[in-house]
């Protein structure tokens, strides 16, 4: 077979022409011809009962061509599939900027005027959106036991130093570049396109089907290019729905997109975490109690927790753990998945623990980690299938000159600025999801292409150019003649692109699928071959020009075996201003161990953007809600800091190479979420060894620093 | 969408464009950036795929109207006659006064490669060149605009060639989704004239300084890249891209590989 | 946003007569700040004049051997502008420090003056708010007031000006020249220019209707050798102060003879730092009376539950930029 190396190269994106010259078709950049324009209305209350809704005026509005409330909505299926509901279903209201209904006019210009029309009469409740309030009633989640090994309370008596400290993180938002837009067509009665941005294609496919009551081939989601998500369009909120029962009403096209500013209560939030840590060491740094306890919210009537002690389950070896959570109802839109899901949240909490530790010890908090490094997965016993975070602990130490550390606190003066450097670990889980292929093959003359469909989907995570370059290696063609069909459902299913399975699950199916049409088409040829033919030769023998077959690939039976999980280790040095209290980032070193790297350049840009979404988590990202109102105050990109680009320094990438036979085929452990687990804990750890002051609630705004 | 506006620049399509338009004939309902851009794609080599895959969307986008469907009376209100020159083309418009330039280049001209991000001037994602200067298309009314000239991402390219920023963004892996990148590039291309014309930014620290052509530092490209948010986080290869193209010098990549010495990494 | 009527004015007299004619209308210029508001329905023009290209954009040096700078040259040319970063480079620094190159590309000078709060109550059109809506109350006073004035506040509002580029203008002793429909001019001393809010927090200047804002003159002054602005912020580049401060000092030797201080974002205008400005005078410029002129200063701040952090954030402010100045460092 002729050798292509694809794997692995640093292939620039393949998406990268279209995205570059104003190309790419987002889900609002479809020239969809014939399309009216949606407009939401959303409460202004936050808890209550809608009394009426007078839509007379709008309706009289120029352009207006419907407006749909609860009272005139298509009946759905009852759905927790369609996250947060809001579906214009009913008359209760259980969060600020719920949608109560929708205007659909000729002009965008048109919607949006009309829309102030709406006029809701509300019977008001006081709303729960207190969380020093509401957390007094957190009760043990449904879904969820509290995970105790060992005797926590009993190993902490004995224990020479201890910490008992909590730490704080605020609602934070997914915030992706492409505010949530739905465009709805109704092929026919039963039949549903919608062109909207999804990370997981089928889901959203299949959570649609579902409310309207159609077979799920009967509903087609359309997503090429999608602009961010980061878990916020991982699933079908209720503006999905309202656009499709807005354009089955208008009989046009819907065209509805969220603003920036409703996109605060309609696509999930992450929540506010109040963590509690215990930890308990001998005096020659031995961790022997661990208790990492989580007190959170959900939305009114749903629970969702975000899993902050996943990492104290995984990270270090504690003899003694305990793990548990507590929820409480709150008014607002139920939170949901966000990059890295408790584990970046959970790890501000529990590296900034173990960096305080490390200092009542006198450690260093390298040698710390390293000293309780576990030689088994410390939740269930499981062997790893590879770890490597002792090894991206010293590398990273030397490449970020982490012997040029002081230890003491405020003893790194330049200017006005104190200097501090600080460490933080992370872990997320590596899996594989199942999910099918189609490859298919062309030849002409001895020229073989090869198009490869999948319902997957690429939110810029390189989606398009691992499965280009695995394709092309294991066909042994160059990359150039592979084509790539994904973001759409009508596609063979795929996993999403959601809890870093989607590199781990799309590549494997699409190496399965290439090799199988390899095995296939040499069965055909019925004669046995001394040198491994090339798919040329191949499909010349076997006489053919066209060539497919699909894959249902699955995780590796012996996967559940091992314990799998990707690893970093990230060093920062921050600046404090020390009359104005800002922090600034100078750089970061993030030292990741996570499997096979399928393409450097993309993953590398992983890794970044990981680091600076911990930026943005450690110093400046924060949502605030008026209790009284339970409206979110920061309902812009002016008042929801996220970082500029002079917030952010030098980010080096160090990937430690792994080649784990366990996890999967590939051997590939997914990057999306760890980049930016463990980052906010180094900066916090830095600021303190910066500053002396050691401040545990997030974000680390200026005047936390005075 | 055709009868709104007259256009002036009769277009000629390229030998690449023909053939491709032989291939794909679904593609001659196109708007006139998206076949520019095709001929760009074809000659570059590596934009087959973009080809198949704007081939799909194209017509994934084919959508017969519902025979019931009710249209709105065409009312304007306000209507503002409004003439402009957009990436060399003339163009007349009749809007509705409210009209943002990003409202109009999306939805009246096809022109969907400037995004909105926030609509409210917070985010850098509808940028544009007018009259050579980067501005933000939603937060000015397309009636603003009589007589300018628009530059927008789609008008970058010189007829095949990318703009070199456009190719260093590639080659630098400066975005992640996408949905930020027209507005950064446009952004970074109009930065590249403010430095050569001396313009001085809150990082400077020579403001008193009579203005003259300067090679920007990092810091000072960051900062005046900040009114351009990407939340994927690509940052740091953005200014790698714009870094280059600034002072022709170029930019390795930053990344490592590492493995162990002695002993192996996994277990 | 509501409908609304366009017209491109031709001269400065019709577009005031054109605005003084219908209460519901408004200039437009940059157009950043008014459309913004429109679009989430807190301003609600029936009418917009279109003043862009009125020929009000000219920067010289004016009679008095200060400069004029008209109202409608965009920021980033006044910025940029020789005789403003020889002779004002606070002016300068302030705009720089301000939105970001799009939008100071876009705009206006008279129209950063006339900027209105960044206030989230005043904003979300849900919410009370006594400057949007008279009598619906502050939803700041007992709310979320983390950005709020710790100055000059009344019960009806605690908003802060959102503008950097005034705070330097403040402290250049600028005056602000405006014309009316009927074509007569007048002159507003920068201190007078923006209201604090009193029982009238829906005004924020002292502009009659209609009347336009021709040019901002800055008087001649010794301070280009010796100034600075600083901005805090919540993050590095392009978000709103917490507190900022512009200082210069006219200086013999180690001496002060004369400081100006205006701080940002701490009250509804510019607010001028008299207190420690008098300090000062005549006082040597070392920390020790930077620090006393400074606690004179925010002895008379009265912060909320959010913003308590403002008075020790400006004392320190005063301080650092003071020391900037001092140090040259624009």
């Amino acid at each position: 077979m002729s050798k292509v190396k694809a794997i692995g190269e640093a292939v620039s994106r393949i998406d990268g022409l279209l995205k570059v010259t104003g190309a790419a078709n987002y889900a609002m950049d479809f020239p969809v011809s014939g399309a009216a324009y949606g407009y939401l209305v959303k409460s202004e209350i936050a808890a209550g009962k809608i009394i009426d809704i007078d839509t007379s005026q709008a309706e009289k509005a120029p352009g207006v061509l419907t407006v749909v409330t609860h009272k005139n909505a298509l009946k759905t299926k009852p759905s927790r599939a369609v996250r947060g509901g809001a579906m214009l279903q009913d008359t209760e209201v259980n969060f600020f900027g719920q949608n109560v209904g929708v205007v659909v006019a000729e002009t965008f210009e048109q919607a949006r005027a009309a829309a102030r029309l709406v006029k809701v009469r509300y019977e008001k409740a006081a709303p729960k959106a207190d969380f020093e309030t509401v957390k007094k009633q957190a009760v043990k989640p449904k879904d969820r036991e509290d995970k105790i090994h060992g005797d926590v309370e009993k190993a902490l008596a004995a224990a020479d130093v201890k910490v008992d400290e909590v730490y704080n993180t605020p609602i934070e938002h997914h915030q992706p570049m492409a505010p949530h837009a739905t465009l709805a067509v109704w092929e026919a009665d039963d039949k549903l396109t919608i062109y909207n941005e999804s990370q997981v294609v089928n889901g959203v496919q299949g959570a649609v089907a579902g409310v309207f009551g159609l077979k799920p081939e009967n509903v087609r989601v359309v997503t090429p290019h999608i602009g961010g998500g980061f878990g916020s369009k991982g699933g079908a909120w209720g503006h999905v729905v309202v656009a499709a029962i807005a354009a089955k009403i208008a009989k046009r096209p819907v065209k509805l997109a969220l603003t920036r500013q409703m996109m605060v209560n309609s696509v999930g939030l992450r929540q506010r975490n109040e963590q509690r840590i215990r930890l308990g060491a001998t005096k020659d740094g031995k961790l022997i109690a661990l208790s990492h306890e989580t007190t959170t919210h959900g939305a009114i009537n749903e629970e969702f927790v975000e899993p902050c002690g996943d990492v104290s389950e995984h990270m270090y070896d504690a003899e003694n753990l305990r793990v548990a959570y507590r929820i409480a109802p709150m008014n607002v839109i139920i939170p949901t998945y966000t990059r890295a899901p408790g584990k970046s949240t959970g790890s501000f909490a529990l590296e900034s623990a173990i960096d305080e530790l490390a200092y009542k010890l006198k450690i260093d908090p390298v040698e710390f980690r390293i000293k309780n490094e576990p030689a088994k997965d410390p939740a269930d016993g499981k062997p790893w299938s590879s770890r490597s975070l002792v090894q991206a602990l010293r590398r990273g130490a030397e490449v970020f000159g982490w012997n040029a550390r002081k230890m003491e606190p405020r003893s790194n003066r330049r200017g006005d600025f104190w200097i501090g450097y600080g460490v933080g670990c992370g872990t997320y889980p590596a899996r594989q999801r199942d999910t099918s292929a189609i490859v298919k093959l062309t030849r002409a003359g001895n020229d073989v292409a090869a198009s490869v469909e999948l319902a997957a989907s690429d939110l810029g995570t390189g989606t398009y150019t691992i499965l280009a370059q695995t394709a092309a290696e294991t066909l042994g063609i160059p990359i150039a003649k592979v084509g790539i069909k994904i973001g759409d459902s009508s596609l063979p299913p795929a996993a999403g692109s959601v809890g870093s399975v989607g590199a781990s699950s799309f590549a494997n199916a699409v190496y399965e699928g290439c090799l199988k049409a390899l095995e296939e088409l040499q069965a055909k040829t019925n004669r046995q071959w001394f040198a491994a033919p090339t798919v040329t030769q191949l499909m010349e023998a076997a006489n053919l020009t066209e060539f497919q077959t699909r894959v249902d690939a699955k995780p590796l039976p012996d996967a559940q075996k091992y314990s799998s999980h990707s690893f970093n280790a990230n060093f920062a040095e921050v600046w404090v201003n020390d009359a104005t209290g800002m922090a600034r980032v100078k750089r970061i070193v993030a030292a990741n161990a996570a499997g096979r790297i399928l393409n450097p350049k993309t993953a590398d840009s992983q890794v970044i953007g990981g680091a600076i979404w911990g930026i943005g988590q450690a110093l400046s990202e924060e949502s605030i809600l008026d209790p009284r109102f339970g409206n979110f105050v920061t309902r812009s990109f002016a008042d929801y800091h996220v970082p500029s680009n002079l917030d952010v320094g030098e980010i080096k990438t160090i990937f430690v190479e792994e080649e784990d036979k366990f996890v999967n085929k590939l051997g590939v452990k997914g990057l999306g979420e760890v980049g930016i687990v463990g980052v906010a804990g180094a900066i916090a750890n830095a600021i303190f060894n910066a500053t002396g002051k050691r401040v545990r609630d997030l974000p680390i705004t200026p005047d936390k620093l005075l | 969408m055709a009868d709104e506006f007259e256009d002036s620049g009769a277009e000629q399509l390229t030998a690449d464009e023909e053939a491709l338009l032989t291939d794909f004939p679904e593609l001659g309902e196109l708007g006139e950036a998206r076949r520019r851009f095709l001929g760009q794609a074809a000659s570059l080599g590596l934009g087959a795929f973009a080809v198949h895959l704007l081939a799909q969307e194209q017509i994934l986008a084919e959508v017969k109207p519902d025979a019931n469907a009710v249209f709105a009376p065409a009312a304007e209100e306000n209507a503002v006659a409004v003439s402009m020159k957009i990436n060399g083309a003339q163009k007349s418009l009749t809007l509705d006064s409210r009209v943002t330039l990003l409202d109009a280049l999306r939805e009246k001209l096809g022109l969907t490669g400037s995004k909105k991000g926030c609509d409210h001037g917070q985010c850098g994602a509808c940028t544009v060149i007018v009259g050579g200067r980067r501005v933000l298309s939603c937060l000015t009314l397309a009636a603003q605009c009589e007589g300018q000239e628009v530059t927008t991402i789609e008008g970058l390219a010189n007829g095949d060639t990318l703009h070199p920023m456009q190719a260093a963004f590639i080659k630098h892996d400066g975005f992640q989704c996408g949905y930020c990148t027209p507005g950064q590039i446009c952004s970074a291309v109009a930065l590249l004239q403010e430095a050569k014309n001396g313009e001085a930014s809150y990082v400077s620290d020579n403001i008193r300084q009579k203005p003259r052509a300067t090679k920007l530092s990092d810091d000072e490209i960051r900062e005046r890249m900040s009114g351009n948010l990407c939340r994927c986080g690509a940052y740091p290869n953005i200014l790698a891209a714009i870094r280059e193209v600034h002072t022709g010098e170029e930019r390795a990549a930053t990344w490592e590989f590492y493995r162990e010495e002695k002993g192996d990494a996994t277990v | 946003m509501r409908p609304f009527k366009y017209s491109r004015a031709t001269d400065a007299v019709s577009a005031a007569k054109a605005v003084a004619a219908n209460k519901e209308a408004a200039f437009l210029a940059g157009g950043t700040n008014i459309l913004d508001l429109m679009k989430e329905d807190v301003a609600r023009p029936s009418e917009l004049v279109d003043i862009s290209r009125l020929a009000l954009m000219q920067i010289r040096n004016a009679k008095n051997g200060g400069i004029s700078i008209g109202a409608l040259a965009k920021n980033t040319d006044t910025a940029n502008h020789p005789l403003i970063r020889q002779n004002y480079p606070l002016l300068s620094q302030a705009i720089l420090a301000g939105a970001s190159g799009q939008i100071r590309n876009m705009a206006s000078n008279g129209g950063n003056l006339m900027q209105r709060t960044r206030c989230q109550y005043f904003y979300d059109v849900a919410m009370p708010c006594n400057k949007r809506e008279p009598g619906s109350g502050c939803g700041a006073l007992e709310g979320i007031n983390r950005m709020h004035a710790i100055f000059g506040w009344s019960d009806k509002c605690i908003a802060v000006h959102p503008s950097d580029m005034c705070v330097a203008l403040a402290a250049l002793d600028a005056v602000v020249k405006v014309q009316d429909a009927a074509g007569k001019e007048r002159a507003i001393p920068f201190a007078d220019f923006h209201r604090l809010p009193g029982d009238l927090p829906q005004a924020d200047n002292t502009l009659n209707p209609g009347e336009i804002i021709t040019a901002i003159e800055i008087p001649p002054n010794k301070l280009a050798a010796r100034s600075y602005y600083l901005k805090v912020r919540d993050r590095a580049s392009y978000a709103f102060a917490l507190v900022s401060v512009a200082a210069g000092l006219e200086t013999d030797g180690n001496k002060i003879k004369s400081a100006r201080i205006a701080m940002g974002g701490v009250a509804h205008k510019p607010w001028r730092a008299t207190e420690a400005e008098k300090y000062l005078a005549g006082k040597d410029a070392t920390d020790a009376n930077f620090v006393e002129a400074a606690n004179a200063e925010m002895k008379n701040a009265r912060s909320f539950e959010h913003n308590k952090f403002k008075i020790e954030l400006g004392r320190r402010a005063i301080v650092r930029a003071l020391s900037m100045a001092m140090n040259n460092k624009a």
